[in-house]
């Protein structure tokens, strides 16, 4: 809502500055977002009369003027020749500014010297139009300052309306509240109920609906542009001028909130007006020129032919104020706030009008609204008003609000007595009765939306002032902490982001042929995706049940930018449908299906993990890198290293791809991608992925880790190599050192990996330094040949292999 | 005379043999020359060492006298000798540690360094303040049941946030895939955290006091201020007593320990369907007002949907945008980086 300030203190003038009102308004909950000065700036220009003009000869367009200010006459020249000896028109004389920038000279053409300037609406900031000079109305006073007579340093307000104030939306309204706010007196017109002929008969088939209909008739007027004071005052508030009849209907809904349609009388067949739902079938075109196919639930104005406006929305174009029009059929009517909200949607007009019955407009504004209407009309368009009738079947009973004021106190903080809880809610126009400690409180005809209890106390709080309410810090009466599983969520971030990963947090939607490119089988559940109704493109048009392919995305990007060493990761949830073991969240009272949302950490890298530096080299990101990410995460929340096996399921290169598991719990794989995955998805060969679903590990928290006491006793060391076929994993190799080592073992670490000709083809060597400990006895060399033994016996019978001794 | 003679020689013999090392010691050059002075002045072949063995040869009081001028002797040699080594030592060390010099102005050696991205940090921080004031974190579904995100939260349902303009709503996971009129399906990314409120109150009884953290969703365009999917952080608390005072009182010292206890603030009246009376809190900063969060008294309907005795408890509730504060404690005037994922970008925080 844009309110030009010299309009609203018509009606309420609390003697304040723009901004100290738009502070009043911003702190009683009508928030002004801004305060422009459209039109502001423009100096010297003044109202001239046009007395002579003539072509110029040698030029197409210029044209030779004069007119006078009243005291002398000034030779223009002018492109525009839209006007007439006798017209009024905004003068920019030699040394005048427009809107605070332009400054007007003097300038010779075609041999005459133009002294300045015709100006345009746009020149003046006042509209859009520039196709002519603005022909002002005829009693502008000849040689006027146009800044003074148009108000064009006038400031205006830009409010942003809450969906519940729709009073909000009309200067009445707004005025009201900065009354009750401020206690300056309200100034508002008085309304007149319609006298004389009924005129157009007026039949509501849907009273539910349309629940008034005031129809006044205007005789004899004349299509013509409205005044200059009210273009300036439309214009500023964002509405177009268009003729005197349609403007004064706007300036009227400005005012009063009430939208108002205007009918040429005499197009109307019967004529007679029928408020009724559309039948099958009906087409009406609105003034916007579309031809509209009608709903069945789109509440119409008929007239005895047919349709002639989608009410409340827009009226239609065979009914529509032209420039022939001599009488005018006024419809200022109620409807409801749901049949134009979905009328609006549904053919997708969304107008002044609509905005506001969207926001309730009581029943009540009619009168006031038609009165202004009609006389704005007579004012601007001439003519008179013959007659009218208002039809208001059945007015709602007015709702009484028991407000309990002990309950008032208790939920506002402040202590306010049953009185001044009364005076508060007297203010913005309530009646109050007293009832015991109680009042009973039935709220103005403006305000539809105070309905309850607590909307009173949302009044009361208002008036009194929201700075004035103290401040209290309740304890809560526990500790504050997060989840356990939160906790080990956030332990795992850090702990990857101090192990070289960096976190990324990309949107969590993705497309089918993102699941295709994976090459993830038929049956695998990561296929199936949760479809956007709305997406916002066709990449993103499903919800992702797999990590990898938004990775990949972020992966790519940066490499493109010329960031070739990527080591990112991503904890979030992907969308699985539910299963028993793996349920979505209850779905309410109808029991909707909910997919399943796991929390899952995925891995992407390509490049260097380890950056070149001028002293050592760099070193590829590989498999290891992201094992160690694991790693990182099962050691932040406490948990033994995960068990790793070798997969070749898709979309990793057959050889170089492991799945996690945790206490025989599937975890995850990670990989590096298949040579045409990763062509498929644009990324560098060798690229990486990983995907670890994380309930599993975030389960219970962090685990708290128990103390290893070392001994006091000094350790053995010593190492073993053990010989074993090229396909044996080196974890059943480590698995079978520590076993047969014994118990005393303390620590078991592979140290080198050899392969050639002293171990044979196709077999590898692995050395580890084991240690023992014990911290019951001094170990002797007879322990560390023990366990040697042990170790040769248990490498034989569990991976085959050998010591090399 | 002789006597005397020989006495005196006897006498200026150690000392003579004292000032010849004391000037060799002090012209040795390197430690080397000290250890060969050492060894020739007071080793076993050195003129000291001779004279020592004579002393047998004197008479007693002779005999005594000498001794002493000999252990004079050495004892300054000694001390001599120690003084000059610690001299050499000195100038041996600034210059083989001065050939050792590195350049220190080199590039200095780190693991691989990650970074944690910044809206989930704000959000962290932002918990921090909330759990001190004695919430407990809770965490609700993304994909949301309509009548969570908006019935249940006093959502009239014609409400425009409903739309497909402004929802984003997903298809029916049991297959049912026809739609409403005009899209609708009942089943939609939520809008906002607030929904979670329902399902706080319908799994716990009061006093309740929760913070609710995630990621919520909208049908935006993305542009330099929205994105289609942000972070928002929910707080409800609930108890029989709790007051409009008390809802302030808790914002303010939560928006103060974010944003530093000099930050001017002001509650606003606003609407939402899910409270009433409704405020929003806006901060100066950087000369101007700017919105923080939207909050309110709990809507007596929503307690009810919850669960909760209208007349029986009350309390209150807010949510505030978690991006626009990691914008506001980065400098940073494009939600769009946040979603970018340039590393240039991410690596800079």
């Amino acid at each position: 809502m844009r309110v030009p300030l010299s309009w609203l203190t018509e009606y309420v003038d609390p003697g304040l500055s723009a901004e100290q009102l738009a502070d009043v308004l911003t702190m009683g909950g009508l928030e002004v977002e801004a305060i422009e000065r459209p039109t502001g700036g423009t100096r010297g220009v003044r109202v001239l009369e046009i007395l002579d003009i003539a072509k110029i000869e040698g030029s197409d367009k210029l044209h030779l003027v004069h007119a006078t200010d009243g005291d002398e006459t000034w030779e223009v020249v002018a492109g525009a020749s839209n006007f007439s000896a006798g017209d009024k028109v905004a003068g920019a004389l030699p040394g005048a500014v427009l809107q605070g920038s332009f400054e007007v000279g003097r300038r010779k053409m075609f041999g005459h010297t133009s002294n300045g300037m015709l100006a345009s609406a746009r020149e003046l900031g006042v509209g859009e139009d520039h196709s002519g000079i603005w022909v002002l109305d005829d009693n502008a006073p000849v040689g006027a300052d146009v800044t003074e007579l148009l108000d064009l340093d006038d400031p205006v307000l830009v409010l942003d309306v809450t969906p519940d104030r729709g009073y909000g939306l009309s200067l009445h309204g707004l005025a009201r509240d900065i009354s009750a706010l401020t206690g300056a007196e309200l100034r508002l017109p008085a309304s007149q109920a319609p006298t004389g002929d009924p005129g157009v008969p007026v039949t509501i088939a849907d009273p539910d609906r349309c629940r008034r209909f005031d129809a006044r008739t205007i005789r004899g007027v004349s299509v013509r542009p409205s005044p200059a004071w009210l273009q300036r005052r439309l214009a500023a508030a964002g509405m177009r001028p268009v003729s005197g009849i349609v403007d004064a209907t706007n300036a009227a809904m400005l005012e009063t909130g009430n939208p108002i349609h205007a009918y040429d009388l005499a197009l109307l067949t019967g004529p007679a007006i029928e408020v009724r739902v559309a039948r099958a079938g009906e087409r009406l075109t609105t003034l916007d020129g579309v031809e509209r196919a009608l709903s069945t639930d789109d509440l119409l104005i008929c007239d005895a032919g047919g349709p002639i406006a989608l009410a409340g929305v827009m009226g239609g174009e065979p009914t529509e104020i032209n420039p022939s029009t001599s009488d005018v059929l006024l419809e200022v009517a109620n409807f409801t706030p749901q049949t134009v909200l979905r009328t609006a949607r549904r053919h997708g007009l969304h107008t002044e009008g609509s905005k506001r019955w969207e926001r309730s407009v009581p029943p009540e504004s009619a009168p006031l609204a038609a009165t202004r209407c009609a006389q704005l009309i007579t004012e601007v368009a001439g003519g008179s008003v013959v007659g009218g009738a208002d039809h208001y079947p059945s007015p709602p009973a007015r709702p009484v609000i028991r407000l309990r004021t002990q309950h008032a106190r208790s939920r506002l903080g402040v202590d306010l007595d049953p009185s001044t809880q009364a005076s508060l809610l007297e203010r913005i126009s309530c009646t109050v009765v007293p009832a015991g400690e109680d009042l009973d409180v039935t709220p103005p005809t403006y305000r539809p939306d105070l309905l309850v209890e607590a909307d009173l106390h949302e009044e009361i709080v208002r008036v009194h002032g929201y700075a004035r309410v103290p401040t209290r810090v309740p304890s809560s009466g526990q500790v504050g902490r997060r989840t356990p599983e939160h906790e080990a969520r956030r332990a795992m971030r850090r702990m990857l982001a101090g192990g070289g990963w960096t976190e990324v947090m990309p949107f969590p939607f993705i497309a089918d042929a993102d699941i295709d490119a994976l090459g993830l089988p038929d049956a695998d559940r990561r296929r199936g995706t949760v479809p956007l109704v709305n997406p916002l493109s066709q990449e993103e048009a499903v919800l992702r049940t797999t990590l990898v392919p938004s990775l990949l995305r972020v992966l790519r990007h940066n490499v493109n930018r010329q960031r070739a060493d990527v080591a990112v990761f991503e904890i979030g949830h992907v969308y699985l449908p539910p299963t028993e073991d793996d349920p979505g969240a209850d779905g309410g009272p109808e029991q909707v299906t909910l997919p399943a949302e796991p929390q899952v950490l995925g891995l992407a890298a390509c490049g260097a993990f380890e950056a070149a530096r001028h002293d050592s080299p760099g070193r590829p990101a590989d498999l290891h890198d992201l094992l160690g990410a694991v790693d990182l995460v099962r050691d932040a929340v406490g948990r033994a290293p995960v068990a790793v096996t070798p997969t070749d399921e898709a979309p990793y290169h057959p050889g170089r791809a492991a799945r996690l598991a945790l206490d025989g719990a599937e975890l995850g794989t990670v990989g590096e991608l298949h040579p045409r995955v990763a062509e498929a998805f644009e990324v560098p060969p060798r690229t990486l992925v990983g995907e670890v679903r994380l309930d599993a590990l975030l389960d219970g928290g962090i685990r708290p880790r128990v103390a290893a006491v070392p001994s006091a006793l000094p350790p053995i060391r010593f190492d073993v190599a053990v010989v074993v076929d090229e396909d044996v994993p080196a974890a059943d190799v480590a698995d079978a050192v520590s076993a047969g080592a014994g118990p005393a073992l303390a620590e078991c670490a592979l140290f080198d990996v050899y392969r050639g000709p002293s171990v044979g083809e196709g077999r590898k060597s692995l050395a580890y330094r084991l240690r023992l400990e014990d911290p019951e006895r001094q170990l002797t060399d007879a322990d560390e040949s023990a366990a040697i033994d042990g170790v040769a016996a248990s490498v034989e019978a569990r991976v085959g292999g050998m010591l090399r001794r | 005379m002789s006597h005397a003679e020989g006495g005196t020689t006897h006498a200026t013999e150690p000392d003579r043999l004292r000032d010849e090392a004391l000037q060799a010691i002090a012209s040795a050059r390197d430690l080397d020359e000290l250890d060969e002075v050492r060894t020739r002045h007071l080793g076993k072949r050195s003129g000291l060492a001779a004279l020592q063995r004579t002393l047998g040869q004197l008479d007693p009081d002779e005999r005594r006298k000498r001794g002493q001028a000999i252990n004079a002797a050495r004892t300054a040699l000694a001390e001599a000798e120690a003084a000059r080594r610690a001299q050499l030592e000195a100038q041996r060390d600034q210059v083989q540690l001065a050939a050792e010099a590195i350049d220190v102005t080199l590039p200095p050696r780190t693991p691989a360094r990650g970074r944690l991205h910044p809206v989930h940090e704000t959000m962290e921080a932002m918990l921090d303040v909330l759990t001190g004031l004695g919430y407990r974190v809770a965490e609700g579904p993304e994909v949301e049941t309509d009548w969570h995100n908006f019935d249940a939260l006093n959502t009239p349902p014609d409400h425009p946030a409903r739309s497909l303009q402004d929802t984003i709503y997903v298809h029916r996971l049991d297959g049912s895939t026809q739609l409403a009129e005009d899209g609708p399906t009942g089943v939609l990314l939520r809008t906002q955290t607030s929904p979670m409120r329902i399902r706080a109150m319908q799994s716990s009884q009061p006093p309740l006091y929760v913070a609710v953290p995630g990621r919520v969703y909208r049908s935006d365009t993305p542009d330099a201020t929205h994105l289609p999917m942000f972070h928002q952080i929910e707080g409800l608390a609930v108890d029989t007593d709790l007051s409009f005072a008390d809802l302030k009182g808790s914002l303010e010292v939560a928006a103060k320990a974010l944003l530093g206890e000099d930050v001017a603030l002001r509650f606003r009246p606003h609407f939402f369907p899910f409270t009433e009376p409704s405020c929003e809190l806006d901060a100066f900063y950087a000369g101007r007002w700017m919105e923080l969060l939207g909050a309110g008294m709990v809507h007596p309907n929503v307690l009810a949907a919850g669960g909760y005795d209208p007349d029986r408890y009350q309390g209150f509730a807010w949510g505030m945008g978690v991006d626009r504060m990691a914008m506001l404690r980065h400098d940073i005037a494009d939600l769009r980086l946040f979603i970018e994922n340039d590393l240039r970008f991410l690596q800079s925080l």
